[in-house]
């Protein structure tokens, strides 16, 4: 009896070992198919930093042979990336402020006092979240053409203000309805109206939730490409375009749009690494729930 | 109106009266524009030509091209994206020492912009100074530094639009199926463990069932995003040679720009938003089903 216990107890050693070491091996392995997987992203910032002949050699090799600035001085030189970037950022910023100003209002609204209408709402976003962007450039592209504001901030802040308000309601919906009511009810007693109580009670509880709402508004307008390639041309110009530049059919300078690319991605690979608990509870929040 | 409703009204309404001029506006234009042959340049509302637009694009071969070109994007890059999200998602769901670090190396391309995904691929597979030919070379895959004319051959550029798809979106794929994963209540693996279950069938009697709704929400999500793709492949090859990756974002695009065509354009997006929301309400039919059991 003793040594059938003795046994199993080897066994289930034994079986404890295998899987600890089980667990090691699987983290090895998962380690190294997840720098393989990354490895195009590395692979671009360190081609960046190769001098320029080296980044366009016949026979390319994945670490620099020799490193070199040579690649983002000539971005710096053959177009005004500075300017392009301002601009993605101004119009990126001024668009994620108003979205998020007017998608926390209007969810506070839905998610406070009328829950039919914020069903209905619900559903409206799905079906936009369907129509493919490029339905709505279209339209877009002859409104702001008539209104004569091609080419200029107003018509991306526009643009992706219209496109992230229905997102910003849909996720300010989520964070409002985990928010108890009592919150606006203690507020209420101690004298607020509901507009006092929405600014000094409500919004700070629901700051994550904002900074989940505003990161994603950011990136939509940040990232886009196919809007600002339809609606600016010169003046109002982003960072996308004029990095898409670098290739063109008679020009195919790859090794100052690495730089480019790396300057552009590369901030914002960090700033989502540092923000990844809102990036990931934004993006599990209406896939997961269900 | 009770005085609730007053009030939701006032804070709805911003939003709203914003929503009614640059989303609901834009896409009454887009559904009037095509009936109608409308010049660019005058400026003026067109002439009503009933559904010839919708007849001009259903029988043209490029737009069937195109779809089909959508399609066959939609299919590969989706279920490609779906397997590798669901390996990577099991072995991090193993819970190895330093998963949050490997997750986070995982999870770092998500907000990378697609247009970079499609730059880093121009890079990657150019045909003369591109590392992917190389590798094949010095693996002795293929017979010379420039074998595959990855961007140039008809045969490869969807694929290699295809591929900078993959890349990008695995790494949310990954994250929606891991947090399905961990949701997968403890108790169940630990009776199918009682009743014997080797691996393989607890993956398929329990991990898979379980992960469905999940499953079907990530997949709708992914097919939208795939369908409507356009910066990738803008950057990639065009929609060329002779419109081999044409997809129906860039053939849009082009019938818009370049030849000036808003009304057989607007025809097209319409189709497009349609087809869309037919299958998508596909997938919302069965997620129902799905929860309903």
């Amino acid at each position: 009896m003793e040594s059938l216990t003795n046994t199993t107890q080897d066994k289930k050693s034994l079986f404890q070992w295998i899987r600890k070491y089980n667990k090691q091996f699987i983290g090895i392995i998962t380690t190294i198919l997840a720098l393989l997987f990354i490895s195009p992203y590395i692979y671009i910032i360190l081609t960046s930093i190769k001098p320029s002949s080296e980044a366009i050699s016949n026979s390319p090799t994945f670490f620099p042979r020799e490193l070199s600035i040579e690649n983002y001085i000539s971005m710096f030189n053959q177009m005004p990336i500075l300017s392009y970037f301002f601009n993605s950022f101004i119009t990126a910023f001024v668009s994620t402020v108003l979205s998020v100003f007017l998608g926390a209002l209007a969810a506070y609204g839905l998610a406070r006092f009328s829950s039919k209408l914020g069903n209905v709402f619900l559903l409206i976003t799905l079906c936009i979240r369907m129509v493919p962007m490029i339905s709505i450039a279209i339209p877009m592209y002859i409104i702001i053409n008539s209104m004569g504001l091609i080419d200029t901030h107003a018509a991306l802040i526009i643009t992706y203000t219209s496109i992230n308000v229905p997102f910003a309601i849909w996720l300010m919906m989520g964070f409002f309805n985990n928010i108890p009511k009592e919150f606006d009810e203690a507020a209420r007693i101690d004298g607020c109206n509901i507009f006092t109580s929405f600014l000094k009670v409500i919004l700070p509880v629901s700051l994550p939730g904002l900074a989940t709402t505003s990161i994603f508004c950011f990136m939509l307008a940040w990232n886009d490409f196919l809007f600002a390639l339809l609606l600016t041309s010169t003046n109002a110009k982003t960072a996308t375009v004029g990095i898409s530049e670098f290739l063109t059919a008679y020009n195919l300078d790859l090794g100052p749009m690495t730089a480019a690319a790396v300057s552009f991605s590369l901030p914002v690979m960090i700033f989502s690494i540092l923000v990844q608990r809102y990036i990931v509870s934004g993006m599990t929040l209406g896939s997961v729930k269900g | 109106m009770t005085k609730e409703a007053k009030v939701s009204f006032l804070f709805f309404a911003p939003a709203g009266i914003f929503m009614l001029i640059f989303l609901l506006f834009p896409v009454m234009l887009l559904i009037k524009d095509s009936f109608f042959q409308v010049d660019m340049i005058s400026q003026d509302s067109g002439t009503f030509v009933g559904i010839s637009n919708y007849i001009e694009s259903i029988t043209s071969d490029r737009f069937l091209g195109a779809t089909t070109n959508t399609l066959i994007y939609v299919v590969v890059a989706v279920s490609a994206e779906l397997l590798l999200g669901l390996f990577f998602a099991m072995l991090l769901n193993t819970g190895f020492k330093g998963h949050g670090f490997v997750r986070t190396i995982l999870l770092s391309p998500l907000m990378i912009a697609p247009l970079v995904s499609g730059l880093i691929w121009k890079f990657m597979l150019n045909s003369q100074f591109g590392i992917v030919n190389q590798l094949l070379y010095d693996f002795n895959i293929t017979s010379s530094r420039n074998a595959i004319q990855w961007l140039s051959d008809d045969r490869t550029a969807l694929l290699s639009t295809i591929i900078a798809d993959i890349w990008l979106t695995t790494p949310f794929m990954m994250l929606v199926l891991l947090a399905g994963l961990q949701g997968i209540p403890v108790t169940l693996y630990e009776s199918a463990k009682i009743d014997g279950a080797n691996k393989i069938k607890t993956f398929f009697y329990i991990t898979l069932p379980s992960l469905l709704p999940v499953l079907v929400v990530a997949i709708l999500i992914r097919t939208v995003d795939a369908a409507r793709t356009f910066d990738i492949v803008w950057v990639l090859t065009q929609g060329g040679p002779a419109n081999s990756s044409e997809v129906l974002s860039t053939y849009m695009y082009k019938t818009l720009t370049r030849y000036g065509e808003v009304g057989e354009s607007s025809a097209m997006a319409v189709l497009f938003i349609i087809l869309l929301l037919l299958l998508s309400s596909y997938f919302l039919i069965s997620m129902f089903k799905a929860n309903k059991k």
